[in-house]
Protein backbone atom coordinates (compact mmCIF):
# COMPACT_ATOMS: atom_id res chain seq x y z
CA UNK A 1 0.00 0.00 0.00
CA UNK A 2 1.34 3.63 -0.74
CA UNK A 3 2.01 6.66 1.67
CA UNK A 4 -1.24 7.74 2.10
CA UNK A 5 0.17 10.58 4.94
CA UNK A 6 3.39 12.83 4.75
CA UNK A 7 6.05 12.85 6.82
CA UNK A 8 4.58 15.60 8.93
CA UNK A 9 1.63 13.95 9.65
CA UNK A 10 3.68 11.24 11.77
CA UNK A 11 6.64 13.57 13.06
CA UNK A 12 5.34 17.14 13.58
CA UNK A 13 1.92 16.75 14.16
CA UNK A 14 -0.36 14.30 15.66
CA UNK A 15 -2.17 11.62 13.50
CA UNK A 16 -5.66 12.63 12.77
CA UNK A 17 -7.89 9.69 13.17
CA UNK A 18 -12.11 9.66 12.73
CA UNK A 19 -14.13 6.94 14.55
CA UNK A 20 -17.38 5.83 12.61
CA UNK A 21 -19.58 3.92 14.72
CA UNK A 22 -23.19 2.69 14.37
CA UNK A 23 -24.98 1.06 16.87
CA UNK A 24 -27.22 -2.14 15.70
CA UNK A 25 -28.92 -3.78 18.34
CA UNK A 26 -26.72 -2.78 22.11
CA UNK A 27 -24.08 -1.20 23.14
CA UNK A 28 -21.20 -3.10 22.06
CA UNK A 29 -20.52 -1.15 19.15
CA UNK A 30 -20.13 1.94 21.07
CA UNK A 31 -19.14 0.15 23.49
CA UNK A 32 -15.92 -1.18 21.48
CA UNK A 33 -15.43 2.52 19.86
CA UNK A 34 -15.77 4.34 23.18
CA UNK A 35 -12.97 2.12 25.10
CA UNK A 36 -10.99 2.51 21.59
CA UNK A 37 -11.18 6.16 21.71
CA UNK A 38 -9.93 6.19 25.51
CA UNK A 39 -7.45 3.94 24.42
CA UNK A 40 -5.82 5.78 21.54
CA UNK A 41 -6.23 8.99 23.45
CA UNK A 42 -3.74 6.77 26.51
CA UNK A 43 -1.08 6.18 24.18
CA UNK A 44 2.32 8.44 23.89
CA UNK A 45 2.01 10.91 20.54
CA UNK A 46 -1.82 10.35 20.93
CA UNK A 47 -4.15 10.40 17.57
CA UNK A 48 -6.12 13.73 17.21
CA UNK A 49 -9.86 12.48 17.35
CA UNK A 50 -12.89 13.04 15.86
CA UNK A 51 -16.06 10.14 16.57
CA UNK A 52 -18.89 10.34 14.40
CA UNK A 53 -21.59 7.85 16.25
CA UNK A 54 -25.84 7.84 14.91
CA UNK A 55 -26.80 6.99 18.79
CA UNK A 56 -26.02 9.49 21.13
CA UNK A 57 -28.64 8.10 23.26
CA UNK A 58 -26.54 4.79 23.69
CA UNK A 59 -23.32 6.57 24.30
CA UNK A 60 -24.41 8.47 26.90
CA UNK A 61 -25.44 5.56 28.92
CA UNK A 62 -22.06 4.08 29.07
CA UNK A 63 -20.80 7.96 29.33
CA UNK A 64 -23.44 10.06 31.08
CA UNK A 65 -21.15 13.19 30.01
CA UNK A 66 -22.08 13.25 26.36
CA UNK A 67 -24.89 15.09 25.28
CA UNK A 68 -27.25 12.82 23.32
CA UNK A 69 -29.06 16.33 22.33
CA UNK A 70 -25.82 17.65 20.32
CA UNK A 71 -25.00 17.67 16.95
CA UNK A 72 -21.39 18.21 17.79
CA UNK A 73 -19.65 18.53 20.95
CA UNK A 74 -16.43 18.34 22.89
CA UNK A 75 -15.70 15.51 25.15
CA UNK A 76 -12.40 14.22 26.56
CA UNK A 77 -10.65 16.14 23.89
CA UNK A 78 -12.32 14.75 20.96
CA UNK A 79 -15.17 16.17 18.58
CA UNK A 80 -17.99 14.20 18.77
CA UNK A 81 -20.54 14.48 15.97
CA UNK A 82 -24.02 12.95 14.98
CA UNK A 83 -24.00 10.42 12.18
CA UNK A 84 -27.51 11.60 10.80
CA UNK A 85 -27.02 14.91 8.84
CA UNK A 86 -26.88 16.14 5.27
CA UNK A 87 -24.03 17.89 3.15
CA UNK A 88 -24.83 21.22 4.84
CA UNK A 89 -25.18 20.17 8.25
CA UNK A 90 -22.56 20.97 11.04
CA UNK A 91 -20.55 17.68 10.65
CA UNK A 92 -20.11 18.01 6.81
CA UNK A 93 -18.75 21.28 7.55
CA UNK A 94 -16.22 20.30 9.74
CA UNK A 95 -15.09 17.55 8.04
CA UNK A 96 -14.82 19.50 4.72
CA UNK A 97 -12.37 22.50 6.96
CA UNK A 98 -10.46 19.84 8.29
CA UNK A 99 -10.94 16.74 6.03
CA UNK A 100 -10.88 13.09 6.87
CA UNK A 101 -7.29 11.19 6.47
CA UNK A 102 -7.35 7.90 8.49
CA UNK A 103 -11.21 6.24 8.83
CA UNK A 104 -12.18 3.31 11.02
CA UNK A 105 -15.00 2.13 10.31
CA UNK A 106 -16.37 0.04 13.64
CA UNK A 107 -17.75 -3.72 12.28
CA UNK A 108 -17.85 -2.65 8.43
CA UNK A 109 -20.42 0.08 9.54
CA UNK A 110 -20.10 2.26 6.76
CA UNK A 111 -19.90 6.00 5.81
CA UNK A 112 -22.65 8.39 6.20
CA UNK A 113 -23.63 9.92 2.66
CA UNK A 114 -22.26 13.30 3.77
CA UNK A 115 -18.96 11.69 4.65
CA UNK A 116 -18.52 9.85 1.62
CA UNK A 117 -19.30 12.55 -0.94
CA UNK A 118 -16.28 14.47 1.52
CA UNK A 119 -14.57 10.97 1.56
CA UNK A 120 -14.60 10.68 -2.06
CA UNK A 121 -14.23 14.22 -3.50
CA UNK A 122 -11.29 13.87 -6.64
CA UNK A 123 -10.41 17.63 -5.02
CA UNK A 124 -8.10 17.66 -3.12
CA UNK A 125 -6.09 15.24 -4.76
CA UNK A 126 -4.37 13.99 -1.34
CA UNK A 127 -5.37 10.31 -0.46
CA UNK A 128 -7.17 8.80 2.58
CA UNK A 129 -7.13 5.59 4.37
CA UNK A 130 -10.33 3.80 5.25
CA UNK A 131 -10.18 1.20 7.93
CA UNK A 132 -12.73 -1.94 8.39
CA UNK A 133 -12.47 -2.42 11.79
CA UNK A 134 -13.77 -5.85 12.32
CA UNK A 135 -15.85 -7.68 14.63
CA UNK A 136 -13.79 -10.04 17.52
CA UNK A 137 -13.71 -13.40 16.77
CA UNK A 138 -11.88 -16.92 17.60
CA UNK A 139 -12.23 -18.00 14.12
CA UNK A 140 -8.63 -18.73 12.33
CA UNK A 141 -9.75 -15.90 9.65
CA UNK A 142 -9.02 -13.54 12.02
CA UNK A 143 -5.12 -14.32 11.65
CA UNK A 144 -6.15 -14.29 7.68
CA UNK A 145 -8.00 -10.85 7.10
CA UNK A 146 -5.79 -9.11 9.73
CA UNK A 147 -3.96 -6.44 7.99
CA UNK A 148 -5.14 -7.40 4.39
CA UNK A 149 -5.69 -4.32 1.94
CA UNK A 150 -9.28 -4.03 0.73
CA UNK A 151 -10.20 -1.75 -1.89
CA UNK A 152 -12.72 1.30 -2.42
CA UNK A 153 -13.77 2.54 -5.90
CA UNK A 154 -11.17 5.45 -5.92
CA UNK A 155 -7.53 5.25 -6.06
CA UNK A 156 -7.21 7.79 -3.78
CA UNK A 157 -9.24 6.17 -1.03
CA UNK A 158 -7.27 3.17 0.37
CA UNK A 159 -8.80 0.79 2.56
CA UNK A 160 -7.17 -2.09 4.73
CA UNK A 161 -8.78 -4.67 7.12
CA UNK A 162 -7.78 -4.41 11.20
CA UNK A 163 -9.51 -7.41 13.29
CA UNK A 164 -9.14 -7.66 17.11
CA UNK A 165 -8.87 -11.13 17.87
CA UNK A 166 -7.30 -13.43 20.54
CA UNK A 167 -4.04 -14.95 18.54
CA UNK A 168 -0.72 -13.21 18.41
CA UNK A 169 -1.59 -12.49 14.71
CA UNK A 170 -4.19 -10.26 15.33
CA UNK A 171 -4.91 -7.07 16.56
CA UNK A 172 -5.68 -8.16 20.11
CA UNK A 173 -8.32 -6.95 22.20
CA UNK A 174 -8.02 -3.09 23.59
CA UNK A 175 -6.80 -2.72 26.99
CA UNK A 176 -7.73 1.18 28.18
CA UNK A 177 -6.39 2.57 31.21
CA UNK A 178 -9.23 2.57 33.19
CA UNK A 179 -9.80 -1.37 32.84
CA UNK A 180 -6.17 -2.30 33.32
CA UNK A 181 -6.10 -0.68 36.73
CA UNK A 182 -9.23 -2.01 37.80
CA UNK A 183 -7.82 -5.62 36.78
CA UNK A 184 -4.63 -5.07 38.75
CA UNK A 185 -7.22 -4.16 41.59
CA UNK A 186 -9.24 -7.12 41.75
CA UNK A 187 -6.57 -9.09 41.01
CA UNK A 188 -5.49 -8.86 44.66
CA UNK A 189 -7.98 -10.33 47.53
CA UNK A 190 -7.98 -6.90 49.50
CA UNK A 191 -8.82 -4.92 46.28
CA UNK A 192 -11.28 -7.13 45.15
CA UNK A 193 -13.28 -6.86 48.68
CA UNK A 194 -12.56 -3.39 48.71
CA UNK A 195 -14.04 -3.60 44.94
CA UNK A 196 -16.95 -5.62 45.62
CA UNK A 197 -18.17 -2.88 49.23
CA UNK A 198 -17.98 -0.41 46.73
CA UNK A 199 -19.77 -1.76 44.38
CA UNK A 200 -22.93 -2.68 46.71
CA UNK A 201 -23.05 0.85 48.32
CA UNK A 202 -23.31 2.10 44.42
CA UNK A 203 -25.92 -0.94 43.69
CA UNK A 204 -27.42 -1.85 47.02
CA UNK A 205 -26.55 -4.49 49.00
CA UNK A 206 -29.59 -6.82 49.03
CA UNK A 207 -28.27 -9.87 51.40
CA UNK A 208 -26.22 -10.39 54.69
CA UNK A 209 -22.98 -10.96 53.96
CA UNK A 210 -23.01 -10.00 50.34
CA UNK A 211 -19.60 -9.21 50.12
CA UNK A 212 -18.62 -12.61 50.72
CA UNK A 213 -21.12 -14.58 48.70
CA UNK A 214 -20.44 -16.54 45.09
CA UNK A 215 -21.28 -13.18 42.69
CA UNK A 216 -22.76 -14.39 39.54
CA UNK A 217 -23.38 -11.29 36.55
CA UNK A 218 -25.69 -12.62 34.01
CA UNK A 219 -25.47 -10.49 30.39
CA UNK A 220 -27.22 -12.46 27.72
CA UNK A 221 -29.59 -12.73 25.06
CA UNK A 222 -33.22 -13.15 25.70
CA UNK A 223 -34.14 -16.89 26.44
CA UNK A 224 -35.94 -18.84 28.93
CA UNK A 225 -34.34 -18.78 32.40
CA UNK A 226 -36.36 -20.50 33.98
CA UNK A 227 -33.77 -23.89 33.78
CA UNK A 228 -31.28 -21.62 34.85
CA UNK A 229 -32.73 -20.25 38.04
CA UNK A 230 -33.25 -23.73 39.33
CA UNK A 231 -29.35 -24.70 38.09
CA UNK A 232 -28.69 -21.44 40.22
CA UNK A 233 -31.15 -22.21 43.20
CA UNK A 234 -29.14 -25.85 42.84
CA UNK A 235 -26.00 -24.45 43.35
CA UNK A 236 -27.14 -21.77 46.30
CA UNK A 237 -28.64 -25.03 47.97
CA UNK A 238 -25.20 -26.28 48.13
CA UNK A 239 -23.85 -23.57 50.44
CA UNK A 240 -26.62 -24.82 53.15
CA UNK A 241 -25.06 -28.18 53.25
CA UNK A 242 -21.72 -26.55 53.76
CA UNK A 243 -20.82 -27.04 50.37
CA UNK A 244 -19.43 -23.81 48.94
CA UNK A 245 -20.89 -20.18 48.99
CA UNK A 246 -24.33 -18.75 48.67
CA UNK A 247 -24.86 -16.88 45.81
CA UNK A 248 -25.48 -13.49 44.85
CA UNK A 249 -26.36 -12.56 40.96
CA UNK A 250 -26.51 -9.77 39.19
CA UNK A 251 -28.76 -9.21 36.21
CA UNK A 252 -27.86 -6.66 33.71
CA UNK A 253 -30.32 -4.12 32.52
CA UNK A 254 -31.59 -5.45 29.31
CA UNK A 255 -34.79 -7.42 28.15
CA UNK A 256 -32.63 -10.72 29.23
CA UNK A 257 -32.19 -9.23 32.56
CA UNK A 258 -35.36 -8.36 32.60
CA UNK A 259 -36.32 -11.91 31.77
CA UNK A 260 -33.98 -13.70 34.06
CA UNK A 261 -35.54 -11.68 36.98
CA UNK A 262 -39.20 -12.19 35.64
CA UNK A 263 -37.94 -16.04 35.86
CA UNK A 264 -36.18 -15.33 39.16
CA UNK A 265 -39.69 -14.12 40.84
CA UNK A 266 -42.08 -16.81 39.22
CA UNK A 267 -39.59 -19.63 41.08
CA UNK A 268 -40.47 -17.69 44.45
CA UNK A 269 -36.79 -15.22 44.75
CA UNK A 270 -34.62 -18.31 45.76
CA UNK A 271 -31.70 -16.84 46.21
CA UNK A 272 -31.03 -12.64 46.29
CA UNK A 273 -30.65 -10.97 42.90
CA UNK A 274 -29.63 -7.14 41.84
CA UNK A 275 -31.54 -6.13 39.07
CA UNK A 276 -29.04 -3.98 37.75
CA UNK A 277 -29.56 0.02 36.12
CA UNK A 278 -27.53 0.86 33.23
CA UNK A 279 -23.79 0.79 34.07
CA UNK A 280 -21.64 2.97 32.60
CA UNK A 281 -18.82 1.36 31.18
CA UNK A 282 -15.95 1.79 34.03
CA UNK A 283 -18.84 0.69 36.46
CA UNK A 284 -19.28 -2.65 34.25
CA UNK A 285 -15.78 -3.71 33.93
CA UNK A 286 -15.62 -3.30 37.91
CA UNK A 287 -18.55 -5.54 38.17
CA UNK A 288 -16.92 -7.86 35.56
CA UNK A 289 -13.66 -8.00 37.42
CA UNK A 290 -15.42 -8.36 40.37
CA UNK A 291 -17.78 -11.35 39.65
CA UNK A 292 -16.91 -15.26 40.22
CA UNK A 293 -18.63 -15.87 37.27
CA UNK A 294 -20.75 -14.64 34.19
CA UNK A 295 -22.82 -15.01 31.53
CA UNK A 296 -21.95 -13.02 28.81
CA UNK A 297 -22.97 -11.59 25.30
CA UNK A 298 -21.80 -9.17 22.97
CA UNK A 299 -18.72 -7.67 21.71
CA UNK A 300 -16.79 -5.27 24.64
CA UNK A 301 -18.06 -7.44 27.26
CA UNK A 302 -16.74 -10.56 25.66
CA UNK A 303 -13.40 -9.09 25.25
CA UNK A 304 -13.78 -8.01 29.00
CA UNK A 305 -14.26 -11.22 30.59
CA UNK A 306 -11.73 -12.92 28.05
CA UNK A 307 -9.38 -10.55 30.01
CA UNK A 308 -10.81 -10.71 33.32
CA UNK A 309 -8.69 -14.00 34.65
CA UNK A 310 -12.55 -14.91 35.73
CA UNK A 311 -14.33 -17.96 34.27
CA UNK A 312 -17.36 -17.49 32.28
CA UNK A 313 -19.71 -18.77 29.91
CA UNK A 314 -20.40 -16.67 26.69
CA UNK A 315 -23.07 -16.56 24.84
CA UNK A 316 -22.60 -15.79 21.11
CA UNK A 317 -24.95 -14.16 18.70
CA UNK A 318 -27.36 -16.54 17.31
CA UNK A 319 -27.11 -16.57 13.58
CA UNK A 320 -29.06 -18.25 10.95
CA UNK A 321 -28.29 -22.09 10.73
CA UNK A 322 -27.56 -21.70 14.04
CA UNK A 323 -23.73 -20.43 13.03
CA UNK A 324 -23.07 -19.40 15.88
CA UNK A 325 -21.94 -22.84 16.95
CA UNK A 326 -18.80 -22.54 14.70
CA UNK A 327 -17.81 -19.55 16.38
CA UNK A 328 -18.03 -21.10 19.90
CA UNK A 329 -16.05 -23.97 18.90
CA UNK A 330 -13.41 -21.91 17.78
CA UNK A 331 -13.72 -19.89 21.24
CA UNK A 332 -13.18 -23.50 23.12
CA UNK A 333 -10.09 -24.05 20.79
CA UNK A 334 -8.45 -21.19 22.22
CA UNK A 335 -9.70 -21.86 25.30
CA UNK A 336 -8.57 -25.78 25.87
CA UNK A 337 -4.74 -25.19 26.00
CA UNK A 338 -5.09 -23.48 29.55
CA UNK A 339 -7.33 -26.00 31.31
CA UNK A 340 -6.72 -29.65 32.59
CA UNK A 341 -8.57 -31.91 30.61
CA UNK A 342 -11.51 -33.00 33.26
CA UNK A 343 -12.23 -29.17 33.82
CA UNK A 344 -12.37 -28.07 30.26
CA UNK A 345 -14.71 -30.98 29.53
CA UNK A 346 -17.82 -30.15 31.53
CA UNK A 347 -16.97 -26.06 30.69
CA UNK A 348 -17.02 -27.80 26.27
CA UNK A 349 -19.86 -29.13 27.39
CA UNK A 350 -21.81 -26.66 28.97
CA UNK A 351 -20.73 -23.82 26.33
CA UNK A 352 -22.04 -26.12 23.49
CA UNK A 353 -25.35 -26.27 25.19
CA UNK A 354 -26.15 -23.51 26.12
CA UNK A 355 -25.23 -22.11 22.83
CA UNK A 356 -26.76 -24.82 20.70
CA UNK A 357 -30.34 -23.00 20.13
CA UNK A 358 -32.16 -21.08 17.47
CA UNK A 359 -32.93 -17.20 18.97
CA UNK A 360 -34.89 -17.75 22.09
CA UNK A 361 -35.62 -20.83 21.52
CA UNK A 362 -34.80 -23.83 23.89
CA UNK A 363 -31.65 -25.59 23.70
CA UNK A 364 -31.28 -28.63 21.95
CA UNK A 365 -29.54 -30.69 23.96
CA UNK A 366 -31.69 -29.66 27.37
CA UNK A 367 -28.03 -30.55 28.75
CA UNK A 368 -27.00 -27.32 30.35
CA UNK A 369 -24.58 -28.25 32.85
CA UNK A 370 -24.44 -24.99 34.92
CA UNK A 371 -23.64 -26.59 38.84
CA UNK A 372 -21.09 -28.88 37.69
CA UNK A 373 -19.58 -26.11 36.13
CA UNK A 374 -20.04 -23.45 39.06
CA UNK A 375 -18.97 -26.44 41.68
CA UNK A 376 -15.78 -26.99 39.23
CA UNK A 377 -15.10 -23.03 39.76
CA UNK A 378 -11.48 -23.63 42.03
CA UNK A 379 -10.62 -26.02 38.88
CA UNK A 380 -11.15 -23.74 35.87
CA UNK A 381 -10.16 -20.00 37.57
CA UNK A 382 -6.18 -21.25 36.68
CA UNK A 383 -7.11 -21.93 33.55
CA UNK A 384 -8.93 -18.79 32.83
CA UNK A 385 -6.40 -16.70 34.69
CA UNK A 386 -3.75 -18.15 31.90
CA UNK A 387 -5.68 -17.31 29.14
CA UNK A 388 -6.47 -13.65 30.32
CA UNK A 389 -2.75 -13.66 30.74
CA UNK A 390 -2.10 -15.40 27.37
CA UNK A 391 -3.79 -12.23 26.06
CA UNK A 392 -1.69 -9.41 27.77
CA UNK A 393 0.71 -11.00 26.12
CA UNK A 394 -0.36 -9.59 22.97
CA UNK A 395 -0.28 -5.85 21.97
CA UNK A 396 -3.09 -3.98 22.97
CA UNK A 397 -5.41 -2.86 20.12
CA UNK A 398 -4.82 0.27 20.07
CA UNK A 399 -1.30 0.31 20.01
CA UNK A 400 -1.09 -2.56 17.40
CA UNK A 401 -3.59 -0.27 15.80
CA UNK A 402 -1.34 2.85 15.61
CA UNK A 403 1.90 0.67 13.97
CA UNK A 404 -0.10 -0.96 11.45
CA UNK A 405 -1.48 2.79 10.37
CA UNK A 406 2.35 4.35 11.02
CA UNK A 407 3.58 1.04 8.61
CA UNK A 408 1.19 1.74 6.02
CA UNK A 409 0.60 5.45 5.79
CA UNK B 1 -22.43 0.82 -9.51
CA UNK B 2 -21.66 -2.84 -7.74
CA UNK B 3 -21.60 -3.79 -4.19
CA UNK B 4 -18.91 -6.77 -3.38
CA UNK B 5 -21.79 -9.20 -2.67
CA UNK B 6 -22.58 -9.34 -6.69
CA UNK B 7 -19.00 -9.85 -7.59
CA UNK B 8 -18.11 -13.38 -8.88
CA UNK B 9 -15.55 -15.19 -10.62
CA UNK B 10 -15.08 -13.00 -14.01
CA UNK B 11 -16.73 -10.06 -12.65
CA UNK B 12 -14.87 -6.79 -13.63
CA UNK B 13 -15.09 -3.40 -11.34
CA UNK B 14 -13.09 -0.72 -11.43
CA UNK B 15 -10.46 0.76 -8.76
CA UNK B 16 -10.16 4.54 -9.88
CA UNK B 17 -9.15 4.40 -14.14
CA UNK B 18 -8.09 0.96 -13.14
CA UNK B 19 -10.54 -2.37 -14.37
CA UNK B 20 -9.73 -4.99 -11.84
CA UNK B 21 -11.51 -8.84 -12.57
CA UNK B 22 -12.35 -11.30 -10.30
CA UNK B 23 -9.96 -14.47 -10.64
CA UNK B 24 -10.76 -16.45 -7.82
CA UNK B 25 -13.22 -16.28 -4.78
CA UNK B 26 -10.36 -17.44 -1.79
CA UNK B 27 -12.91 -17.28 0.83
CA UNK B 28 -15.83 -15.58 2.66
CA UNK B 29 -16.62 -15.17 6.21
CA UNK B 30 -19.90 -14.46 8.04
CA UNK B 31 -20.66 -12.25 10.74
CA UNK B 32 -22.89 -9.83 12.23
CA UNK B 33 -21.50 -6.96 9.94
CA UNK B 34 -22.19 -8.99 6.85
CA UNK B 35 -20.37 -10.61 4.64
CA UNK B 36 -16.28 -10.19 3.69
CA UNK B 37 -15.00 -11.79 1.29
CA UNK B 38 -11.38 -12.85 0.01
CA UNK B 39 -10.74 -12.17 -3.86
CA UNK B 40 -7.64 -12.78 -5.86
CA UNK B 41 -7.98 -9.68 -8.53
CA UNK B 42 -5.81 -8.70 -11.75
CA UNK B 43 -5.37 -5.57 -12.81
CA UNK B 44 -6.52 -5.87 -16.49
CA UNK B 45 -4.32 -3.42 -17.84
CA UNK B 46 -0.97 -3.59 -15.74
CA UNK B 47 -1.64 -7.88 -15.50
CA UNK B 48 -0.71 -7.39 -11.63
CA UNK B 49 -2.82 -9.88 -9.34
CA UNK B 50 -3.43 -9.15 -5.83
CA UNK B 51 -5.50 -10.96 -2.90
CA UNK B 52 -7.89 -8.42 -1.51
CA UNK B 53 -10.86 -8.54 1.13
CA UNK B 54 -13.88 -6.63 0.83
CA UNK B 55 -16.75 -6.23 3.25
CA UNK B 56 -20.53 -6.63 1.93
CA UNK B 57 -21.26 -2.79 1.70
CA UNK B 58 -18.40 -1.85 -0.98
CA UNK B 59 -19.34 -0.46 -3.87
CA UNK B 60 -17.50 0.13 -7.18
CA UNK B 61 -17.90 1.55 -10.25
CA UNK B 62 -19.11 -1.34 -13.30
CA UNK B 63 -17.07 -1.53 -16.50
CA UNK B 64 -18.54 -1.16 -19.85
CA UNK B 65 -17.88 -4.23 -21.28
CA UNK B 66 -18.57 -6.44 -24.41
CA UNK B 67 -19.84 -9.36 -23.75
CA UNK B 68 -20.24 -12.11 -26.85
CA UNK B 69 -21.57 -16.25 -26.62
CA UNK B 70 -18.74 -18.18 -27.37
CA UNK B 71 -18.56 -22.30 -27.27
CA UNK B 72 -15.08 -23.45 -25.89
CA UNK B 73 -13.27 -25.19 -28.81
CA UNK B 74 -10.13 -26.58 -27.14
CA UNK B 75 -7.50 -26.46 -24.44
CA UNK B 76 -4.12 -26.31 -25.29
CA UNK B 77 -1.95 -26.66 -22.48
CA UNK B 78 -2.93 -23.55 -20.16
CA UNK B 79 -4.71 -21.80 -22.93
CA UNK B 80 -8.67 -21.83 -23.76
CA UNK B 81 -9.18 -21.08 -26.75
CA UNK B 82 -13.16 -20.18 -27.41
CA UNK B 83 -14.36 -19.78 -30.98
CA UNK B 84 -17.30 -17.10 -32.13
CA UNK B 85 -20.14 -19.59 -33.57
CA UNK B 86 -20.94 -16.80 -36.41
CA UNK B 87 -17.25 -15.86 -37.62
CA UNK B 88 -15.40 -18.29 -36.50
CA UNK B 89 -13.19 -15.83 -35.05
CA UNK B 90 -11.10 -17.72 -32.19
CA UNK B 91 -9.69 -15.87 -28.87
CA UNK B 92 -7.43 -16.82 -26.33
CA UNK B 93 -7.52 -16.74 -22.49
CA UNK B 94 -5.24 -17.97 -20.19
CA UNK B 95 -6.44 -20.66 -17.43
CA UNK B 96 -4.81 -18.26 -14.79
CA UNK B 97 -7.06 -15.74 -16.45
CA UNK B 98 -10.37 -18.13 -16.13
CA UNK B 99 -9.36 -18.74 -12.24
CA UNK B 100 -11.70 -20.52 -10.55
CA UNK B 101 -13.88 -20.57 -14.05
CA UNK B 102 -11.69 -23.14 -16.12
CA UNK B 103 -12.84 -25.93 -13.56
CA UNK B 104 -16.27 -25.52 -14.29
CA UNK B 105 -15.86 -25.31 -18.34
CA UNK B 106 -14.47 -28.70 -21.05
CA UNK B 107 -14.20 -28.76 -24.72
CA UNK B 108 -16.77 -31.21 -24.69
CA UNK B 109 -19.62 -28.89 -23.20
CA UNK B 110 -22.44 -28.10 -25.89
CA UNK B 111 -23.28 -25.15 -24.13
CA UNK B 112 -22.22 -21.50 -24.95
CA UNK B 113 -19.88 -19.53 -22.66
CA UNK B 114 -20.37 -15.69 -22.22
CA UNK B 115 -17.03 -14.26 -22.78
CA UNK B 116 -16.08 -10.63 -21.74
CA UNK B 117 -14.03 -8.32 -23.35
CA UNK B 118 -12.46 -5.49 -21.95
CA UNK B 119 -11.00 -2.37 -24.79
CA UNK B 120 -10.84 -5.25 -27.16
CA UNK B 121 -9.63 -8.09 -25.22
CA UNK B 122 -11.07 -11.53 -23.83
CA UNK B 123 -10.74 -11.07 -19.73
CA UNK B 124 -12.71 -13.41 -18.53
CA UNK B 125 -15.63 -16.17 -18.88
CA UNK B 126 -19.19 -16.84 -17.30
CA UNK B 127 -20.03 -19.91 -17.41
CA UNK B 128 -23.87 -21.07 -17.26
CA UNK B 129 -25.41 -20.82 -12.96
CA UNK B 130 -25.63 -24.85 -13.38
CA UNK B 131 -23.16 -27.06 -15.73
CA UNK B 132 -22.68 -30.37 -15.75
CA UNK B 133 -19.48 -32.40 -15.25
CA UNK B 134 -18.30 -36.25 -14.31
CA UNK B 135 -16.48 -37.46 -10.97
CA UNK B 136 -13.52 -38.96 -12.52
CA UNK B 137 -12.27 -39.99 -8.54
CA UNK B 138 -13.79 -40.00 -5.02
CA UNK B 139 -13.80 -42.65 -2.16
CA UNK B 140 -16.93 -45.38 -3.21
CA UNK B 141 -20.27 -44.35 -2.56
CA UNK B 142 -22.20 -44.61 0.34
CA UNK B 143 -25.74 -46.54 -0.37
CA UNK B 144 -28.64 -45.69 1.40
CA UNK B 145 -27.13 -42.55 2.09
CA UNK B 146 -29.59 -40.45 0.26
CA UNK B 147 -29.42 -37.60 2.95
CA UNK B 148 -27.14 -35.16 0.83
CA UNK B 149 -26.14 -33.74 4.07
CA UNK B 150 -22.98 -35.74 4.21
CA UNK B 151 -19.91 -34.70 1.63
CA UNK B 152 -16.64 -36.31 0.49
CA UNK B 153 -13.92 -34.97 -1.79
CA UNK B 154 -14.44 -35.50 -5.56
CA UNK B 155 -12.10 -34.66 -8.78
CA UNK B 156 -14.09 -33.95 -11.44
CA UNK B 157 -13.25 -34.38 -15.43
CA UNK B 158 -11.71 -30.98 -15.34
CA UNK B 159 -9.23 -32.02 -12.79
CA UNK B 160 -11.16 -29.40 -9.69
CA UNK B 161 -11.70 -31.01 -6.88
CA UNK B 162 -15.45 -30.19 -5.25
CA UNK B 163 -17.41 -31.63 -2.22
CA UNK B 164 -20.16 -34.17 -3.01
CA UNK B 165 -22.81 -36.26 -0.90
CA UNK B 166 -21.58 -40.11 0.16
CA UNK B 167 -24.01 -41.23 -2.60
CA UNK B 168 -22.00 -40.11 -5.58
CA UNK B 169 -19.32 -42.94 -6.95
CA UNK B 170 -16.58 -42.84 -10.53
CA UNK B 171 -18.60 -41.76 -13.19
CA UNK B 172 -21.60 -39.81 -11.56
CA UNK B 173 -22.61 -36.74 -13.18
CA UNK B 174 -23.58 -34.16 -10.73
CA UNK B 175 -24.73 -30.53 -11.37
CA UNK B 176 -22.58 -27.65 -10.05
CA UNK B 177 -23.35 -24.16 -9.02
CA UNK B 178 -20.90 -22.21 -11.11
CA UNK B 179 -21.40 -19.40 -8.58
CA UNK B 180 -19.13 -20.74 -5.47
CA UNK B 181 -18.98 -24.39 -6.58
CA UNK B 182 -21.47 -25.60 -4.92
CA UNK B 183 -22.76 -29.60 -5.47
CA UNK B 184 -26.39 -29.30 -6.15
CA UNK B 185 -27.58 -32.35 -7.66
CA UNK B 186 -27.31 -35.79 -9.43
CA UNK B 187 -27.58 -35.31 -13.06
CA UNK B 188 -30.35 -37.08 -14.58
Amino acid sequence: MTSVLNARDIGERRMDIDILCKVVDNYGDIGFAYRLARSLSELPAPPRLRLVVDDLAAFALLDPAIDSGAAVQLHRGWEVYRWQGDGSGEAAAAFRARRPRIVLECFACGRPDWLEDIIFDPCPKEERLLVDLEHLTAEKYAEELHRMPSLTRSASVKKAMFLPGFGPGTGGLVMDGSFSRSRRRASSEPGRSELRLELLADLGSPAAGAEDRFWICSFSYERDYSRIVADLAAFDALAARGQGRHILVFAAAGKGGDRLAAAWAGAGKPFPLVALPFLPQERWDELLLACDFSIIRGEDSWARAALSGRPFLWQAYPQEGRHQMVKVAAFLERLRPHFAAAAFSALEELYLSFNDRDADGPTVSGRESLPSVLSLHPELLPGFKAFSESLLRNRDLASSLLTFLREIV
Amino acid sequence: MVVTSQLRTGSVFKVGNDALVVQRILGQKTGRSGMVTRFRVKNIVSGQTSDVALDAGEKFESVDLDIFQMKLSYIDGDTYVFMEQETFEQYEISKEDLGDNAGYISADDDYPIEITFYDGKPVGVTPPILVERTITYCEPGVKGDTSGKTFKPATLDTGIEVSVPLFCDIGTKIKLDTRDGTFVERAK
